[in-house]
């Protein structure tokens, strides 16, 4: 009965349609049509730019945790078919089999580490640039080395790329991967001891280059800048400076409805959503690590969702963020003569198909100190899980897992601590879900994502 | 009574004539909605998809901008660096405790002097990382934490680490970002042959020979002594400002 009402006010408003006098006089909206059919071009244009720069951000980043496992035909995946790789001063290698042959001979000829090595790569500070077409792209990154074997010695190092990308097919691979080592020094004696032929032992494969290196430029401590591929200065705008972007075509085949241009629309949101998704995450992930090292346990646990875990070295799973905040409030109050930084780096970002869950793989690189007492240096990787809830996004589940900590003046060539177990009188609510030993036993964190070029 | 049914039945045939996708909008009959005010609607969302497309462009601009500066800073190429600040006269640079120099000039002079400076055989690796990046809803200013790692001294002396965040700020100038403020704070400054815990130094202090054009804007000491260099964003969960729940012994945050 109560519909009635309901039926008769929708009946009268339909007559009143029916009824109109006259029809509207129809509008013509051909040109509107096209307008919008080229700003959606040219939004999407935009879109695929910044896209490609957040690909080509991972790639080189992925090629980082691939190299610090040795897992070497991940690393050759990356590589385009005629791709070269120029490691000074030791030669060039051209095309991806004499490429693979080049990471083969870093570990006599093994896929993956053994007992006792470290190979950490750090890879940092992209400046990134597309091609006009979008097709090509150039960066330059800083490298930290930070290796070794396990009783025989480790070494600090440092080193810019300056690489370029090719897009095939859609995948983004790497087309030209060339190092320039600045120093790699023992870590007893430092960089400021160091010398040509202590710089030199770094990236020496047991594979002969197919031909030397163009020009053998000095390490330091002479300087050497190695060339900049970018124009010098700020014209930093749009990725690529606007001027060398070339106007998208119009769109062709204009769309002449609404129906099809609010398809159109709605995908080109959902690519927006996902974009925004990147930068929020990222500096989701940043600010973990900012409150981490104040010890702001209110701060931090609020990053996460009511059910979310939380898995750190072999402390265990604690679910939930009021677990998370004790466990946060273990880590201790900032105090006088206490140092304690959680260094946030490399974060390898992957938003989900529909922009509302995403996962992160990060590094940690921690200092810690009590003044007068100890100091000590960690790091290992984080592969995190987030939602997005109400439109915020938040830590569904935080994995840290451990390759070292290990004593300052002894470094990680003499030392590294074992798994570190549960919090006296804080048990987890699960055991940790991965049985594993760290540094100097070989651990390769779950990586959540597949390889971008093989998908293997 | 008849002819409502036949409106309704009109109504049901228009809806089920084209397929509706659970994307589509509820409302897509022409009699309830005008071709003319759906393309409306799109006009209005394009013209706010522009804009948000602009901001996504205008964080990855910071990034390249600031990551530009890492290179320059760890070449030692101070003209370059000094050349991403905006060219007002109120553009400044702060380091540590050095204190506060105005005007790309100054700026570009403080850095051959100190930040950015290669005497003979100085090393200074810094890269960027751990970016907080917030960009001004309008897109004309935008502000950054930082965090950098330096490795630094003089070959055949001890040398240091250095760990200490940026909290940096941008404008837009001519459709370029800029930097119109940068502030790097040195938390911990310590030998690499002795370690922090057992050999730290003192932040920087002013330069005796280029006094800076204004005092620190902010005294504090690193490390052994505790100092939280204040976060310019909110917490991204909470939308709250952060603060300890017990507070900090030792110095005052």
């Amino acid at each position: 009965m109560k519909i009635l009402p309901l039926i008769a006010l929708f009946a009268a408003s339909s007559s009143a349609l029916a009824q109109a006098p006259a029809a509207p006089r129809p509008v013509d909206l051909t040109a509107r049509y096209q307008r919008i059919a080229d700003r959606i071009a040219s939004i999407d244009a935009q879109a695929t730019r910044v896209d490609d720069y957040n690909q080509l951000r991972n790639l080189q980043q992925m090629y980082g945790y691939y190299y610090d496992e040795a897992l070497w035909d991940h690393v050759a995946d990356l590589f385009a078919d005629d791709a070269t790789l120029e490691v000074e001063p030791h030669g060039v290698y051209a095309g991806k089999a004499s490429i693979r042959r080049y990471f083969l001979g870093l570990t006599g000829g093994r896929q993956g580490l053994v007992q006792g090595q470290l190979n950490n790569q750090l890879q940092l500070s992209p400046v990134i640039t597309l091609s006009a077409d979008g097709q090509r792209a150039q960066a330059r990154w800083r490298a930290f080395m930070q290796d070794g074997v396990f009783n025989q010695g480790a070494n600090w190092g440092a080193g810019v790329y300056e690489n370029e990308y090719v897009k095939q097919g859609g995948v983004w691979k790497i087309a030209k991967l060339h190092l320039y080592v600045r120093f790699y020094a023992p870590y007893e004696s430092g960089w400021t001891r160091t010398t040509a032929a202590l710089n030199d032992r770094f990236g020496k494969s047991t594979a002969r280059p197919d031909r030397p290196t163009a020009e053998r430029h000095p390490t330091w401590p002479t300087r050497y800048i190695m060339p900049m591929h970018y124009a010098q200065g700020p014209d930093s705008y749009r990725v690529a400076p606007p001027n060398s972007v070339s106007a998208p075509a119009p769109a062709a085949n204009a769309p002449r409805t609404a129906t099809q241009l609010e398809a159109q629309v709605r995908a080109l949101e959902l690519k927006l959503k996902r974009l925004k998704a990147v930068d929020s995450l990222e500096n989701l992930e940043s600010a973990y690590g900012y409150y981490a090292d104040m010890s702001m346990q209110d701060a931090t646990s609020v990053l996460f969702t009511e059910d979310a875990t939380l898995e750190i070295l072999g402390r265990g799973v604690f679910i939930g963020s009021d677990r998370i905040y004790e466990y946060m409030r273990r880590l201790g109050a900032p105090t006088d003569g206490r140092l304690f930084t959680h260094m946030q780096l490399q974060p390898v970002i992957t938003v989900a198909a529909d922009g509302n869950s995403a996962n992160i793989r990060a590094r940690l690189f921690e200092m810690f100190g009590m003044n007068g007492q100890q100091a000590q240096w960690a790091e290992g990787v984080y592969e995190n899980r987030f939602v997005l809830d109400h439109g915020v996004w938040k830590y569904q589940g935080l994995n840290g897992y451990q390759t070292f900590y290990s004593d300052y003046d002894k470094g990680w060539g003499k030392h590294s601590v074992p798994l570190m177990n549960y919090f006296p009188g804080y048990p987890p609510d699960m055991p940790h879900s991965i049985e594993y030993e760290p540094y100097p036993a070989v651990f390769v964190a779950p990586f959540h994502y597949r390889n971008p070029v093989s998908g293997r | 009574m008849r002819r409502t049914n036949l409106a309704l039945a009109l109504v049901g045939c228009a809806l089920a004539s084209v397929p509706i996708q659970a994307s589509d909008p509820v409302v897509t009959d022409s009699r309830l909605i005008t071709e003319e005010r759906r393309v409306q609607i799109l006009e209005a969302k394009l013209a706010s998809m522009q804009r948000q497309i602009e901001l996504i462009e205008d964080h990855k601009a910071i990034e390249r901008l600031q990551q530009q500066w890492a290179h320059y800073v760890s070449e030692g190429m101070a003209r370059e660096a000094a050349s991403l600040f905006s060219s007002s006269p109120t553009a400044s640079i702060e380091y540590a405790q050095q204190g506060v120099y105005l005007g790309r000039p100054r700026i570009e002079a403080f850095l051959a002097a100190s930040g950015a400076r290669t005497a003979p055989g100085e090393l200074r690796e810094t890269p960027a990382m751990q970016a907080v990046i917030s960009v001004a809803p309008d897109g004309k200013t935008a502000k950054a934490r930082w965090r950098s790692l330096v490795m630094g001294g003089v070959h055949g002396q001890d040398g240091h680490w250095e760990e200490g965040p940026y909290e940096n700020e941008y404008v837009k100038e001519a459709g370029s970002w800029r930097i119109s403020r940068l502030h790097w704070y040195t938390t911990m400054r310590g030998s690499y042959d002795q370690g922090w815990h057992r050999k730290s130094f003192p932040a920087a202090g002013p330069l005796a020979e280029l006094p800076p054009d204004r005092p620190p804007s902010e005294k504090y000491q690193s490390f052994p002594q505790f100092h939280l260099p204040p976060f310019h964003f909110l917490n991204p969960v909470s939308g709250q400002p952060v603060a300890w729940d017990y507070p900090p012994a030792g110095s005052a945050p």
